[in-house]
């Protein structure tokens, strides 16, 4: 059995909140890409915690084989971290992510899947922290013809199922699918674990497997954007808050008197 | 005028007579509609909600479509993608618009995966822009928008919660019948076990009172609902503290949580992250209530309050109660 996790390396979004509430995200002078290279780059949240899923069911006994992938740039030192984790197969496939949309990344990855020998489950974040598109997943489920259960709270395999239980505005709702399926990880499913300091050292000297988009017979136009960025912009917050002044039960009446002038309460 | 129609779709009876986002979404493809002179149809999958026809008319749907089909229901995802790639390669439509709930977040990228064609979410508004169409959508959790460009037919969904302009009712629009076999499909994925909730729910809530980590502890929250009772409406909550266990994930607000729009929202110990303003900008009026006159949520608010949480709130509480 192989389980493949796709792994997305995004800007850390923590830090770009930082700069935009600060007032000093910019763009650069293509008009697209957000230029602070002091942002660090990491793993996708959510990306990490579809490998969390994934190493929760092997403490539960299910046996298989750990695949890590990312199409991007340089997803090396990502995919250490996760050969650190217990990954057992890692690809890169190197592009350039700025070229392409999120169908390129759903073919490449679906290819990778493909000419890798299959998987029987496909774990991915619920999005992307950049795009916070959340279709590469689903994407990657009609190519692969894979049904697709979108934002998993936890994953658990019976037989030759995958059971989940999702995170919906009502509540929760379990569902079940024979394998293989994609499946979307949230952050309900808890925090990611650290690497021992052991498996770090050794997984150092790991290397990932390095493919082109050709060598997964996908040409050019196979990968060309249906979907081309043509700007990104900060937006503007007007702020207007009107501060309200005095000890704290003068505060708290202003506030209901206030709201009630407006006909609010 | 072109030919090919701009659609909207929708796929869910709703709770009150119209699908979630069903006005916000009319209201969007009428403007797209208009800017191409094009004809707006609006395509409904299963059951035709109450109030259907007479809002078709009031936004210029010149097609009001049903496909019927008792597999068509929302979380029928393979029905659902099944009926409407198929209803997209009959009817080639300049543009496919979709309301973005949990269901339509799998079948967008699904329809336009099966069909190649373009697709894209959190979509805010759209224009042409020559043989194109060029989307704005939010990116970064809210900290970036991002212009995105299209070519024909793509299958775009928005967070559709901008304020609609006099909704009321035009004439009635006759509804047409789309055939569609959906004979040979059966849903991979089954339902064990369903959600059940029955309460109000917060993206239907007019008044919001939420907590945030500035809180302290979960002992804390509480505060959270009383005053969120007083005030006659829900309690949410930011991230962590759905993270921390204290609150489950139907209180979480923001960009992967409930997206609001209430009258008032009331947030409180809330830094103002661009990942929960996603999911309460849309407020009619908001208050913040932070210990740090500098907190980004202030640049959000109509009114601030700078003080101690745990304070305000029972003085809140009885100043709500004496009125
Ligand atoms: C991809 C992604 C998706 C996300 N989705 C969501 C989402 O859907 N919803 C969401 O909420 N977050 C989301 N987040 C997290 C978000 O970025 C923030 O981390 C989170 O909203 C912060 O929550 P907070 O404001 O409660 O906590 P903090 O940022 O820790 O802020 C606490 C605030 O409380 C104030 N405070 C402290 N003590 C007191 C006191 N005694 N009285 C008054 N004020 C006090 C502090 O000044 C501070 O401003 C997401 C993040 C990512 C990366
Ligand atoms: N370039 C990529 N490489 C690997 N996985 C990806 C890539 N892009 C997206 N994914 C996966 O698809 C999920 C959703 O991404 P997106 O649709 O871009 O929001 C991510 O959380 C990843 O699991």
């Amino acid at each position: 059995m192989r389980i493949v996790v796709c792994v997305k390396e995004v800007m850390d979004p923590d830090a770009v909140n930082n700069y935009a509430v600060a007032g000093r995200l910019e763009i650069g002078e293509d008009g697209k890409t957000l230029t602070q290279t002091a942002i660090p780059r990491l793993m996708n949240g959510y990306d990490e915690q579809a490998i969390e899923a994934a190493l929760r069911l092997r403490d539960e006994g299910a046996d298989f084989t750990l695949a890590v992938i990312s199409a991007g740039s340089d997803p090396e030192k990502m995919l250490k971290h996760a050969a650190a984790l217990g990954a057992q197969e890692l690809v890169a496939i190197q592009v350039d992510p700025e070229s392409l949309d999120q169908q390129a990344f759903a073919r490449l990855l679906a290819a990778q899947i493909e000419t890798m020998g299959g998987a029987d489950l496909v774990l991915c974040g619920r999005q992307a922290s950049d795009d916070d598109q959340g279709v590469v997943p689903a994407l990657i489920g009609e190519q692969l013809n894979m049904p697709v259960i979108t934002v998993a709270r936890a994953v658990a395999l019976l037989d030759n199922q995958v059971r989940v239980t999702r995170v919906t505005s009502d509540g929760d709702q379990v569902v079940a699918a024979a394998c293989p399926a994609v499946v979307t990880i949230s952050n309900e499913l808890g925090d990611p674990r650290y690497p021992s300091a052991a498996a770090k050292v050794k997984a150092r000297r790991i290397k990932p497997t390095v493919v082109q988009p050709s060598d997964l017979g996908l040409s050019p136009e196979d990968i060309a954007p249906r979907v081309m960025l043509t700007r990104q912009f900060v937006p503007e917050v007007q702020g207007n808050c009107e501060f309200i002044q005095g000890e704290v039960a003068q505060m708290a009446d202003s506030l209901i008197e206030r709201l009630k002038a407006d006909s609010i309460l | 005028m072109s030919e090919n129609a701009v659609v909207v779709c929708t796929f869910e009876p709703g709770r009150e007579g119209l699908p979630e986002g069903a006005e916000e979404i009319l209201h969007i493809g009428r403007g797209l509609a208009t800017a191409l002179s094009a004809p707006l149809h609006w395509l409904i999958l299963g059951p035709l909600p109450d109030r259907a026809s007479a809002t078709a008319g009031h936004y210029g749907v010149s097609s009001l479509q049903q496909m019927e089909d008792p597999k068509l229901l929302p979380s029928n995802a393979d029905a659902c993608v099944a009926a409407l790639s198929g209803y997209c390669s009959d009817q080639a439509p300049q543009a496919v618009l979709l309301h973005q709930t949990l269901d339509a977040r799998i079948v967008a990228p699904r329809v336009a995966g099966r069909l190649n064609k373009a697709v894209v979410m959190n979509g805010i508004s759209i224009e042409p822009n020559g043989e194109n169409l060029q989307l704005t959508a939010s990116a970064y959790g809210g900290d970036t928008r991002v212009i995105y460009e299209v070519g024909p037919g793509p299958i775009l969904s928005f967070i559709a919660n901008a304020a609609v302009p006099d909704p009321s009712e035009g004439d009635p629009v006759s509804v047409e019948n789309i055939s569609c076999d959906l004979s040979e499909i059966t849903e991979r994925i089954e339902i064990i076990e369903q959600a059940r909730f029955d309460g109000p729910r917060l993206d239907d809530a007019e008044i919001i009172v939420s907590g945030g980590r500035g809180l302290g502890s979960v002992d804390n929250y509480p505060l959270i609902e009383q005053l969120a009772e007083a005030m006659g409406g829900l309690a949410g909550a930011s991230r962590p503290l759905v993270d921390e266990g204290w609150v489950d994930s139907s209180h979480q607000v923001g960009l992967t949580g409930r997206i609001t729009r209430p009258n008032l929202y009331v947030a409180i110990g809330i830094s103002g992250a661009s990942q929960h303003m996603a999911g309460c900008s849309a407020a009619k009026t908001l208050v913040a209530i932070n210990r740090d006159e500098d907190a980004a949520i202030f640049q959000y608010a109509r009114y601030g309050l700078v003080g101690d949480a745990l304070e305000l709130i029972p003085e809140l509480i009885r100043a709500v109660r004496d009125r």
